[in-house]
This record gives structure tokens, C-alpha cells and sequence, in this order.
């Protein structure tokens, strides 16, 4: 038997970061583009660069991603075949989120996004949509609500009038103070009850499967709207856009929440207490005007701090993303812009417009003229996105990128994949 | 005193008492000396005092050996000592628990922060310490930490915590009835350092962890549960216990769960009560069990995957005529999965062969398993360990016995392989699966490279034997296996099967499933060790080697061939194995009619009908069977091998069996279009997924399932391997990525084409591949770049 070679062992080739066992003993090499669950966790999770949307686990075709209870992050729980496809759909790595976002804009035959892009851009708008002022008519809902609680609102009456059969929301985890979860709603009293804003993130495109079976609801036909912020709604267009295994079915309506960023569950505690509040006695959030605010049960204001002082507990993955308005979906939702107890809302799409006018007897709304205060924050936040994103912004771009290309634009930087702790490498193979 | 709170010290705290207690490093010597360490710190590397190797990994070290370290390292029974490393600290927490575990007197705390903590704020020296050897004499304690398997036992279910401080994803995959899960990195913030005591008190009590309760610590090799043992003899847990021997150990003992022969008495006693009602009985887990008994439950709740064991594919037509009905009446999909339409190709009740020789159907319900498994054991048929851990289906060469020049006939040992594991629950549940193969031709017809463990012919003057191989196989980490430079005796064959099992078992990790596949673990110890302990292992020592009589490498049997004895045995093309199960009951009564009542299969997914007499050939080739399942097929339904796919596979990313029986047939119309119809066989293997469980790195073009994506679409793709030759000892090389799937065809009849137009005389299709520029051969495949004029003919 003749020595074992390669004919490609002089081809140039890019190693993961960390050491595998698997890569020592053969004398082949993977072909290019061949992208496992290793090289994102590597890119994405060691880094602390994810923002925890679930993508890559609703991507997945053999299931093999799971969800990590303490971290909330993904991790590999089954055999991953490297079939590449939680790359692909990541959007802090394979997808290129600016390009689906403009990708949709384009498809609602809207102005395109990302004016400070350059060149091309002289028809580009931060905000594309019809943009409304809107709160909920009930006015529990508006009391529930983080803002005008016309989210709240809008789903409720789209399941009651039977154009829905569920939305997947978040609710804060009874175990844990200010940790959220995934939850989909199937009623009006189910919607009141997850009313309101969790600045954590819930892996909830992940989480939507199980949801669904736990509701009782078959994937192949039910209709669901999914709540999350924008990057969450990167992910669920892109997967409804290049559908593999019917993951995206169930997504009949999409409504993004306005962010600028999110936290990490654990840190965002730490940083509450270490302000002498105990995180079990906040009722709720909000952020405004650069402050952040914690409402306790009896609605006192027990935390008023300026927001820069909880830059540690954010996610580091958020300073990357532009997408404050969140344009790749049907509906945005944010507070800026509309005033005290209003909703700002941005009807994008088609599908978002049927929904809104199918909703109308639950809100009340007036367009609105004066977007200034949206375009200034979008703004903002696009500047910062682009100085933290080691790679090129590109609206126009190719929506995938490689694993190559990633590293090629990370590497050296402080966002540099980082190697894998062996222990967390786990598969196993049960067929044949 | 020992390890009692607080037993976490900081780098200031130490930094004031550096006169007063002994820092102890044990990173290994090199890091010690040449990277600096604390002030004033001794050296007590961590690979001296755990037991190195995978057997005892990490085990406690004996008594000699760690005092012998502590005494030259100049510490004494009574020192203070403050240990660190530089990961996180396990290693060091691990010396504290062993000098606390052997009675140390002083007090023992661990550095938090490690060395990168005190590297933040105080330098680092590189003077050794003026060591003064000691006499290190204590009595260990009473009432010692260490609890063997028995007290674990005793702890399950009852208000002791037994605690897994591995990875979730490790626990999750297994663990000690009643543990709780808690990864030793969870007391660690993202810098390393000790969380605040709130938040771990905090989180100890998510896992039921309170001072005042017993504890029992367990992890793998006893590294990180030191960690843990430490924190919370830190956090003022005084009544700890830790279990070494760790799941290692747990999974190691013959536990009943696992035993073959009770599972198959489980299964029989529960099948009418459905799935539900077996889990139910017999734990959540007895799903993954089931693999012992040959069942897989598919992709499709409800619904299993029975596999049937053939050693050395050889059976009688009286077992394959019970195997081809078993397929048509129990192997029928149901109405909501579109009964005999499911499949639009092959319908349904139909089986597959394989490539180690077994035969597999679908659409299994655990309410028939006892009637299938009658009628099996009426015709000495079994499923026992054709899946799951153990010792897989012997694979032999399907002419044993028949071929004119083989130096062995492999049939006698073959069978006493198999008869010699079946059943046995020592050797049911090893780390991994271990594939072993034994050829007597001169052909290497079992792929002696690509098993755990395999066998081919060798001689040693007149006494005729084997020479062995180990750690070969495929998967996405593909490895020729590796000649051990012996010489066996054909008696002597079980025992090495079994010696190499009991290496396995004693060397092999039970919880890193993904690399602990036998040759890996050839890798770790090197050929040289695993002779050596092989050799430990079997009652008798090794001759040298003899010599290799493998001439060359055959790739299949169809075709018509003679036999020593004068007769003929008749190679039948089964395009990607799958075949109706009364197609399968017809070719058991061929082998009646024509042959001597013995039907083979081969490792190509093909069945071989053995025994024909010259005056019955020709009305053997005229049956109307043979039209399809063909001894003269197209050379591209010749070389088809595919796995199960997505059809049924959770892993199969694309479909297989009917994507690549249309290539092959439209393949074939193509190449007799252009003339090419005498070339005897092009092998194309298409798998699922990166498992390769179709072997894509053995074919002249190897594929596995991918899935394309552009701005535009996202489609079935194909990673694209070419030139695996086994006759040449080489795997294919993975060329091209992520080429949509209908563009494969036309690709692979252009790269053909060229390859016949170029060749030299006699060039094998992989020598052309590896003369050819890798940017050419992506060209021919992808359509672009120069390709022989022809190639335009169209593949559909
Ligand atoms: C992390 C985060 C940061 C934000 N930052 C800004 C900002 O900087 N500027 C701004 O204008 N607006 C921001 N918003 C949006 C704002 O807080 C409100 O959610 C939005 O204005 C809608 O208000 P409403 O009263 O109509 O919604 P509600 O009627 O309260 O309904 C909100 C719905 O969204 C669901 N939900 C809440 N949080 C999440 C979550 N994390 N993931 C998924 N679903 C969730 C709720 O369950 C509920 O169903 C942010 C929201 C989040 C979650
Ligand atoms: S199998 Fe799953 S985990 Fe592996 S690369 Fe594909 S999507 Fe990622
Ligand atoms: S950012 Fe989203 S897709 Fe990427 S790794 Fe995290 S959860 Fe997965
Ligand atoms: S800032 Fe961007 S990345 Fe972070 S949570 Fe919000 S939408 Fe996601």
C-alpha cells in the first residue's frame, strides 16, 4: 500500500483555529467552502460575537444545534455534517444582513437601504416604509405595552380575526429575573401577558419548532407571526427567502423591534445590582433618550442611569449590526419618533401593509410626517456599526459570505475567531 | 486542615504572604523555567502526578510517586500551599485534591486567576527556588473524599447531589442516573476568574446545591471535577465526596442495559405496548439502546430501521427468502407516509444492501420485531449488534471459498469472529463501533484499509496466515490503516479480535465520541505502543511479519466468473443495493434452480450467486430478473454505491438512492452515445452527508450531500471527491465544494471524457487524476475551461 498524500497538499488551505483531532490522521483535506459547526462556533460563539437569534439552529437540517441553558448560545448536541448551512445563515458571519435587508426593500419596491454607503446611493433611505404613529385602542394593552402597545395590539387582533394561529414573543423566565424567553402566544390574554420589552435575547427562531409542538400546532400549516429584534429578523428572512427544509413555513408576518443593542442576561443582572437594585424587583425596562430606566412593581423608578453605563453588559455582537430599524422585515416597531405612549411603526412589505389594515380596529394610528428623530438614531447607529464591523459594509454585496472572507477580514482583529475548547467539541455519529 | 474555606485565594492575597506560604506551579518543567512562574514557586508538573495514558487517565498517582515529587520539590506535611496553572485551574485544583486525598496537614488554596491573573498585576520570576528536599510522611484521613462506584450507586435517587462537572452537551449525551449537570467553567467569569460568591451560590442552588447536603463530583479523567471539589470546599461544602473511576467507569461496568441478549428479551416482552409503552419500561434512552439489537428508529417517529447481519455475506436461500418476504409483508410504509408510494422509484417493501454486507429495510414496526426475529432465528439469522458499539458484521472477501487463487479460505474464521462476540455483553458496549474485516484472496476484496481492525493473506515459508492491519477508516477523519509487521495463524485470529477490543475498551474514551474511533487512538499511541499492547493482550507472541501476498485490489464481482472447482459464481449489479424484498425471495430460488442454495452479497451493495454449472449458465442469464439486476450492466450502474440518504437518515443532507439511479441510467444512455459503453466500470459513490457512510473516498468520483446557496436560490449540492483507489492505497481528494447537484452529472461525463481521450495506455482513472492540475479537473467539472469537443453530448 503507497504512502498516504494528498493532492491537494499544496494547495493553500485554512486551517480552523483550534486543534482537531480529526484534521491530524488523514491525508485528506475538506474541499473548499466546507464550513462546520466548529468553524462558527470558532467565529461566532468563542468570540462573544453572537447575538443569540437562533438562526443557525432553525437553519440547521439535521438538528444537530442546540441550545446551550446557561450561556443561552448555540452549541452542537448531535453530529454536524459541515453541511455549511448555519454558516450561511449567521449574521455575524455567513450572511451578509445588509444585503438581505436591502434585498427586501427591493422586493417592496421601496427606496433601497444604507445611504452611507456611497456610490450607488442616491436613492437610499435609512428608513424605507410608510412610517405611523399607532397605539393600542384597549387600553390595557396600552398600559401592558412598552410603548403604545400597538404591537401587542396588531397580533391580537390578527389572531382573533383567525389570520394567525400564534406569535412567537418573549417573556421574561420565572426563574430568572430579566432573562427572557421565547414564548408564542396563541391568545389575546397570552399576548397581555408577554406585553412589554426584554432586553435580553431568547434564541427564538431556534426556539420556534419546539414552540410549536409544544402549542400543539403542526408546522406544515400554521401561521405565525415572529416578534425579535432586527437581526433576528435577518435570519427568518433570509432562511424564508432560501427555504431548504420548510424551517421558514410557519413565518406568515415578521415584526422587528427598533434596537440598538441588547444584553447578555448574566451581565445585565451584575450590572443592575451593581447599582444596588435587585433585579428580582424590576418590573420593567425602557430606554430612552440615552437613559436607562427600571420600573418597579408599584411603577417607582428605581434606576435611572445613563445607558453608556451598561455598555459592559451588552452583547458584543450588537455593536456590528446597522439594522436599527430592522429592514428586513414586514412591520418595525421602536418608540423613537412618535412621542410618549405611542408606538413608531413602519409598514414595509405587502404582507406587513395587509396585516396593519387587517389590524386596524385595534389601533389607532396617524401617519407620520416628521421622521428626523428615527433618521438621526439610524444614523448613529450605522456610523458605530460600521467602525466596530472588520468587514466592508456592502448593501449590494453577494449575500453569502465564506468562511475564507470572514477570516480574512477578522483575523488580526480583536473579533478574530478563537479557538474551540476541546471539551465543547462533541458529535457523534449514530447512522451505520 | 486541607481544603477548608476559604480555600480560593486572590493574587493579593498571595502576593502578601509570599514569605509564608509556597506557591506551587505545575505547569510542565519547559513552561516553569523558560515562561517564568511567581516568585518563590516550586515546580510540581501536573503530567507527573496523573496518571498519563487513557486508561487510568488522571487517576490518583500511587503513594511513592507523589511524595517522591513532593519531597524533592522541598514541601513539606505542614506547608501552606497556593497552586496554579494556566487553564483555569483544574490542574492545579487537581494537586490540591491529591495532597488533601494522600492527608496533606497544611492548608491548601488555589490561585484564582491562575497565572495569567497574577501576571496582571505582579511580575513574574524566572530564579528557581533554593528547594530543600523534605520528608513528606502524613496519614491519610479517615474519612477520605475518594468513593468508588458502589457509593455512587448507592447515591442515585436518594437526597445525595452527584454532580457531572463536564460539559452540558456531554452531559446531555450521558450521564450518572439522577446527576445533575453543572460544567466546572460555569464558577468562571469570560476573564477565568472565581464568580462572585453570590452569583455562584446562586447558581449552586438552581442544581440543588446547599452546604448542608452531600455531594458526590464526577467528571472524566478527574481534572475538572477538582475544580469543582475546590470551589466548593471554597464556598464551605464540608461534606464532598469525588468518584475517579468517573463516567469512564459507569459505562465501563457491565451494566445490564447494555447487554444485547436482555434488550432483544425487552423488546420481545414490550412490542405490543408500542414505543411509548417500551420507553416507559425501559427508560427514555432505550431508543439509543435499541442500536444493540439492530434497530435505528427513523427519521419518521414510530417507524425503525431493521439491520440485518450477514458475516462475510454469505447466506443460504432459504435465510435470503426469509430476509426477501420479511421485506415485503413488514418493510411497508403506512398510508400517511404514502404506503407503496413513497418512494417513487422503488415504492416500498423494499431492503437494501450494504456495504458491510448486511441487509437493511425500513418502515419496521416494534410490534412485528418478535415475529421477524422468529423466523430469523428459525434460519440462524440475527440483528444482534449489527448497529451499535460492538463488534460490527465481519466483511469478507464474497468469493471465499470460490476464488482459484487464494491463499485462505476466510470462511471458518469469519464465523468464529462472529459467533465469538455475538451476544456478549463485554464486548456489546465498547467505546466505539469496531469494524473488522479478514481477506484469504489476493485482491484485498474487504478493504482491509478502511476497517478498525483487518486481516489479509500472508505466508511465512509453508504455513499460510495473515498479516493484520488496524486503524483504518473513513468518516469525516479518513485514515489508511496501518500495518502492525505481524504474522498471525488462522487460529490465532479471535484472539486477536478480542485483545483488540480489550485495548479498545481499556485505552478508548467512552465520552468523546467524535474522535474516538479506534484509529485515533492508533494515532495517539503510535503503531509501535499498539503492537505492544496488543501483544500484552493475546495468550501467545507475534511471529514477524510474513509476506504480503495482496497482488492487487479488485473492485467488484460482476460479472461471470470461474470457480476453483470448475463451476462459476456470477457477480449481479444491484444499483445502489436496493431491490425489491420479493425480487430478493426470487434470487434465493435462482440460487436454488441454478446454483447450490447460496446467495452472497458484496461490500459493493451487489449479490453474487455462486456455484453454477456450466449447463446452467445460460438459462441463469436468460431469467428476466437478471435483465435488471444485470452480470453485463453500463459501467455507471456497475459502480453506483450510495448510503440511505435523507429518504430515512436525519444526517443525509440530500436524497441518494433514486438521485443516483437516475444519473447512472441516464449516465450509461450517455456513454453509449459516445461510444464509451465498453469501458467496464466507473465507480461513483454518493453519500448523504460528511459521515461517509457510502465510502465517497474509495470512488473514482466520490460525492457528498452539501447544500448550495447564492443570492439567488439554494439548491441540493454535492461536495465532488475524485481518484480514490484503494488498489493504490489512496483516498480521493475532495476537489471541488458545493457543486449544485444537477450540474454533477454533466460534469462527471465531461471529466470521463477527457479522461479517456487523454490517458496514457493502461492509466488508471485516479493516475490521470493525479497527473491532471487540480484547476483543470474543478474547469472539466464545473463547465468551464478546456474540455474535449465531445463533451458537448448531452447528459440527461
Ligand atoms: C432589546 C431591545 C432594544 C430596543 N431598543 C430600542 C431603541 O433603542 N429605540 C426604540 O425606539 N425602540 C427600541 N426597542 C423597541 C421598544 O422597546 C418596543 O418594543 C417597541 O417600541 C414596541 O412597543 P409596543 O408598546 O408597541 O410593544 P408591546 O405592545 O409591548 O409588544 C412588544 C412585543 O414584543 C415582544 N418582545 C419584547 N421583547 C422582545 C424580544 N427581546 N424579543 C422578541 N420579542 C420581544 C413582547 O413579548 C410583545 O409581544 C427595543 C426593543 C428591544 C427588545
Ligand atoms: S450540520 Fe448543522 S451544525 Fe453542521 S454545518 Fe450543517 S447546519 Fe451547521
Ligand atoms: S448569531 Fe445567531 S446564527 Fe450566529 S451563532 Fe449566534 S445564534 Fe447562531
Ligand atoms: S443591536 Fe442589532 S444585533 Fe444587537 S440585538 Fe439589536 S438587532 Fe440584534
Amino acid at each position: 500500500m503507497s504512502e498516504d498524500r494528498s493532492k491537494r497538499a499544496d494547495e493553500p488551505r485554512l486551517p480552523g483555529v483550534g486543534g482537531d483531532p480529526r484534521e491530524s490522521v488523514g491525508p485528506v483535506s475538506d474541499p473548499d467552502g466546507k464550513t462546520w459547526f466548529r468553524d462558527l462556533d470558532e467565529a461566532v460563539v468563542e468570540t462573544d460575537r453572537c447575538i443569540q437569534c437562533g438562526t443557525c439552529v432553525a437553519a440547521c437540517p439535521s438538528d444537530s444545534i442546540g441550545i446551550e441553558e446557561a450561556t443561552g448560545r448555540p452549541t452542537l448536541v448531535r453530529m454536524c455534517t459541515g453541511c455549511s448551512r448555519c454558516w450561511d445563515f449567521c449574521p455575524r458571519s455567513g450572511l451578509r444582513y445588509e444585503r438581505i435587508v436591502d434585498l427586501v426593500a427591493r422586493d417592496a419596491g421601496l427606496p433601497r437601504h444604507g445611504r452611507n454607503e456611497g456610490a450607488d446611493g442616491a436613492d437610499d433611505s435609512i428608513i424605507v416604509g410608510e412610517p405611523y404613529a399607532a397605539r393600542a385602542r384597549d387600553r390595557s394593552e396600552h398600559a401592558a405595552g412598552q410603548d403604545g402597545g400597538a404591537v401587542t395590539a396588531l397580533l391580537a387582533e390578527l389572531l382573533e380575526s383567525g389570520a394567525l394561529d400564534g406569535a412567537l414573543v418573549a417573556r421574561e423566565r420565572a426563574d430568572e429575573p430579566l432573562r427572557g424567553e421565547a414564548f408564542l402566544a396563541t391568545s389575546r390574554a397570552d399576548l397581555r401577558e408577554a406585553a412589554g420589552s426584554v432586553y435580553t435575547q431568547t434564541m427564538q427562531l431556534g426556539r420556534l419548532e419546539e414552540t410549536l409542538e409544544e402549542a400543539g400546532l403542526d408546522a406544515s400549516d400554521a401561521r405565525i407571526a415572529l416578534v425579535g429584534t432586527p437581526c433576528v429578523i435577518e435570519g427568518a428572512a433570509a432562511l424564508e427567502r432560501y427555504d431548504w427544509a420548510g424551517e421558514s413555513e410557519p413565518i406568515a408576518l415578521t415584526v422587528a423591534l427598533m434596537c440598538t443593542r441588547s444584553f447578555e442576561h448574566e451581565r445585565l443582572q451584575q450590572a443592575v445590582e451593581s447599582h444596588g437594585v435587585d433585579p428580582a424587583a424590576v418590573e420593567k425596562l425602557d430606554v430612552d433618550a440615552g437613559v436607562l430606566y427600571a420600573v418597579d412593581a408599584d411603577g417607582e423608578v428605581v434606576l435611572e442611569e445613563p445607558i453608556g453605563s451598561f455598555d459592559t453588559a451588552a452583547l458584543r455582537g450588537c455593536l456590528e449590526c446597522s439594522d436599527f430599524v430592522g429592514g428586513a422585515a414586514d412591520i418595525s416597531a421602536g418608540s423613537v419618533g412618535s412621542g410618549e405612549g405611542s408606538t413608531t411603526l413602519v409598514v414595509r412589505t405587502e404582507r406587513g401593509r395587509r396585516a396593519f389594515e387587517r389590524a386596524s380596529a385595534g389601533l389607532e394610528t396617524a401617519a407620520l410626517a416628521e421622521t428626523g428623530a428615527l433618521e438621526r438614531i439610524a444614523d448613529w447607529n450605522q456610523r458605530r456599526a460600521l467602525e466596530a464591523l472588520p468587514r466592508r459594509f456592502e448593501p449590494r454585496g453577494s449575500v453569502g459570505i465564506t468562511y475564507e472572507q470572514h477570516r480574512a477580514a477578522y483575523d488580526g482583529t480583536d473579533r478574530e475567531p478563537e479557538a474551540l475548547n476541546p471539551a465543547r467539541v462533541h458529535q457523534y455519529e449514530e447512522w451505520c | 486542615m486541607g481544603l477548608s474555606a476559604p480555600v480560593v485565594v486572590s493574587p493579593e492575597w498571595l502576593e502578601a504572604r509570599l514569605e509564608s506560604v509556597t506557591p506551587v506551579d505545575v505547569r510542565p518543567e519547559r513552561a516553569y523555567a523558560d515562561l517564568g512562574h511567581v516568585p518563590g514557586a516550586v515546580n510540581v508538573p501536573a503530567e507527573r502526578f496523573r496518571e498519563p495514558g487513557r486508561v487510568a487517565a488522571g487517576t490518583l498517582p500511587d503513594w511513592e510517586t507523589f511524595s517522591g515529587l513532593l519531597e524533592r520539590a522541598g514541601i513539606g506535611p505542614d506547608d501552606a500551599l497556593v497552586a496554579y496553572d494556566d487553564e483555569g485551574g483544574p490542574l492545579a485544583a487537581r494537586l490540591l485534591l491529591t495532597a488533601a486525598t494522600f492527608g496533606h496537614r497544611g492548608p491548601l488554596y488555589l490561585l484564582d486567576g491562575g497565572l495569567d491573573g497574577w501576571r496582571a498585576s505582579y511580575p513574574l520570576s524566572s530564579d528557581p527556588p533554593a528547594l530543600e528536599p523534605t520528608s513528606y510522611e502524613v496519614e491519610p484521613p479517615a474519612d477520605s473524599p475518594l468513593v468508588g462506584r458502589e457509593a455512587v450507586e448507592a447515591a442515585v435517587d436518594t437526597d445525595t447531589v452527584i454532580v457531572d462537572t463536564r460539559t452540558r452537551a456531554e452531559f446531555e449525551a450521558s450521564h450518572v442516573p439522577s446527576a445533575v449537570g453543572l460544567d466546572w467553567e460555569a464558577l468562571l467569569d469570560e476573564e477565568g476568574w472565581l464568580k462572585p460568591r453570590a452569583d455562584l451560590e446562586h447558581l449552586l442552588e438552581s442544581r440543588g446545591l446547599v452546604p448542608d447536603r452531600r455531594v458526590i463530583l464526577y467528571c472524566n479523567t478527574a481534572r475538572r471535577l477538582s475544580h469543582t471539589f475546590v470551589v466548593l470546599a471554597h464556598l464551605g461544602f464540608d461534606d464532598l465526596a469525588y468518584y475517579e473511576g468517573s463516567l469512564t467507569d459507569w459505562v465501563r461496568a457491565r451494566a445490564p442495559a447494555w447487554d444485547p441478549l436482555e434488550l432483544a428479551g425487552q423488546v420481545r416482552a414490550h412490542a405490543d405496548d408500542g414505543i411509548e409503552g417500551l420507553v416507559d419500561a425501559c427508560g427514555d434512552d432505550v431508543l439509543s439502546r435499541l442500536k444493540l439489537v439492530g434497530l435505528y428508529h427513523q427519521k419518521q417517529p414510530g417507524y425503525f430501521m431493521l439491520r440485518t447481519k450477514v458475516p462475510g455475506g454469505i447466506l443460504t436461500s432459504e435465510q435470503a427468502r426469509v430476509i426477501g418476504r420479511v421485506a415485503s409483508e413488514f418493510a411497508c410504509a403506512p398510508e400517511r407516509y404514502g404506503a407503496s408510494r413513497q418512494n417513487p422509484i422503488f415504492g416500498d417493501a423494499y431492503l437494501d444492501l450494504t456495504t458491510r454486507q448486511d441487509v437493511q429495510m425500513h418502515w419496521i414496526r416494534l410490534g412485528d420485531v418478535p415475529e421477524i426475529w422468529d423466523r430469523y432465528e428459525a434460519v440462524g439469522l440475527t440483528t444482534l449488534q449489527a448497529c451499535g458499539n460492538s463488534v460490527r458484521n465481519v466483511v469478507s472477501c464474497p468469493a471465499a471459498g470460490l476464488d482459484p487463487e487464494e491463499t485462505l479460505d476466510v470462511r471458518p474464521q469469519v464465523e468464529t469472529i462472529s459467533e465469538r462476540f455475538l451476544g456478549d455483553p463485554v464486548y456489546g458496549n465498547l467505546p466505539r463501533k469496531l469494524k473488522v474485516s479478514v481477506t484469504g484472496c489476493h485482491e484485498n476484496c474487504a478493504r482491509a484499509q478502511i476497517n478498525d481492525l483487518a486481516f489479509t493473506p500472508a505466508v511465512d515459508g509453508d504455513r499460510r496466515g495473515f498479516a493484520v492491519h488496524v486503524g483504518g477508516g473513513l468518516s469525516d477523519g479518513p485514515r489508511l490503516a496501518s500495518d502492525l509487521g505481524v504474522f498471525v495463524e488462522p487460529e490465532q485470529v479471535p484472539a486477536v479480535v478480542a485483545a483488540t477490543a480489550e485495548v479498545f475498551k481499556t485505552y478508548g474514551s467512552y465520552l468523546d465520541t467524535a474522535v474516538n474511533r479506534l484509529r485515533y487512538l492508533v494515532e495517539e499511541l503510535g503503531v509501535e505502543r499498539f503492537r505492544e499492547e496488543l501483544e500484552r493482550a493475546v495468550p501467545f507472541s507475534f511471529d514477524p511479519a510474513g509476506e504480503a501476498v495482496t497482488t492487487s485490489y479488485r473492485g467488484d464481482h460482476v460479472g461471470v466468473h470461474d470457480q476453483a472447482d470448475g463451476r462459476h459464481y456470477v457477480g449481479l449489479a444491484v444499483p445502489v443495493g436496493r431491490l425489491a424484498g420479493r425480487e430478493f425471495a426470487t434470487l434465493a430460488d435462482l440460487a436454488d434452480a441454478y446454483g447450490a442454495g447460496e446467495l452472497r452479497l458484496t461490500p459493493n451493495q451487489n449479490a453474487l450467486l455462486p456455484h453454477v454449472g456450466a449447463a446452467d449458465l445460460e438459462p441463469l442469464l436468460a431469467e428476466p430478473l437478471l435483465e435488471r439486476y444485470s452480470p453485463t450492466p453500463g459501467p455507471f450502474t456497475r459502480g453506483i454505491v450510495t448510503c440511505t440518504g435523507h429518504e430515512f437518515c436525519s444526517y443525509g443532507v440530500i436524497e441518494t438512492k433514486n438521485r443516483a439511479v437516475g444519473w447512472a441510467r441516464s449516465l450509461d444512455a450517455w456513454a453509449e452515445r459516445c461510444g464509451l459503453d465498453e469501458r467496464e466500470v466507473i465507480r461513483l459513490h454518493l453519500s448523504g452527508c460528511s459521515a461517509s457512510c457510502a465510502q465517497p473516498q474509495l470512488g473514482d468520483v466520490g460525492l457528498r450531500g452539501e447544500i448550495y446557496r447564492d443570492d439567488h436560490r439554494t439548491t441540493a449540492a454535492v461536495d465532488v471527491g475524485l481518484g480514490g483507489d484503494l488498489g493504490a492505497g489512496r483516498f480521493a481528494d475532495w476537489i471541488a465544494g458545493r457543486v449544485p447537484a444537477e450540474a454533477a452529472p454533466e460534469g462527471i461525463g465531461r471529466l470521463v471524457l477527457a479522461y479517456e481521450a487523454e490517458r496514457l495506455a493502461d492509466e488508471r482513472f485516479s493516475e490521470w487524476v493525479d497527473r491532471v492540475p487540480n484547476d483543470r479537473l474543478r474547469g472539466l467539472l464545473e463547465g468551464y475551461g478546456d474540455a474535449p469537443e465531445s463533451s458537448t453530448a448531452e447528459v440527461r
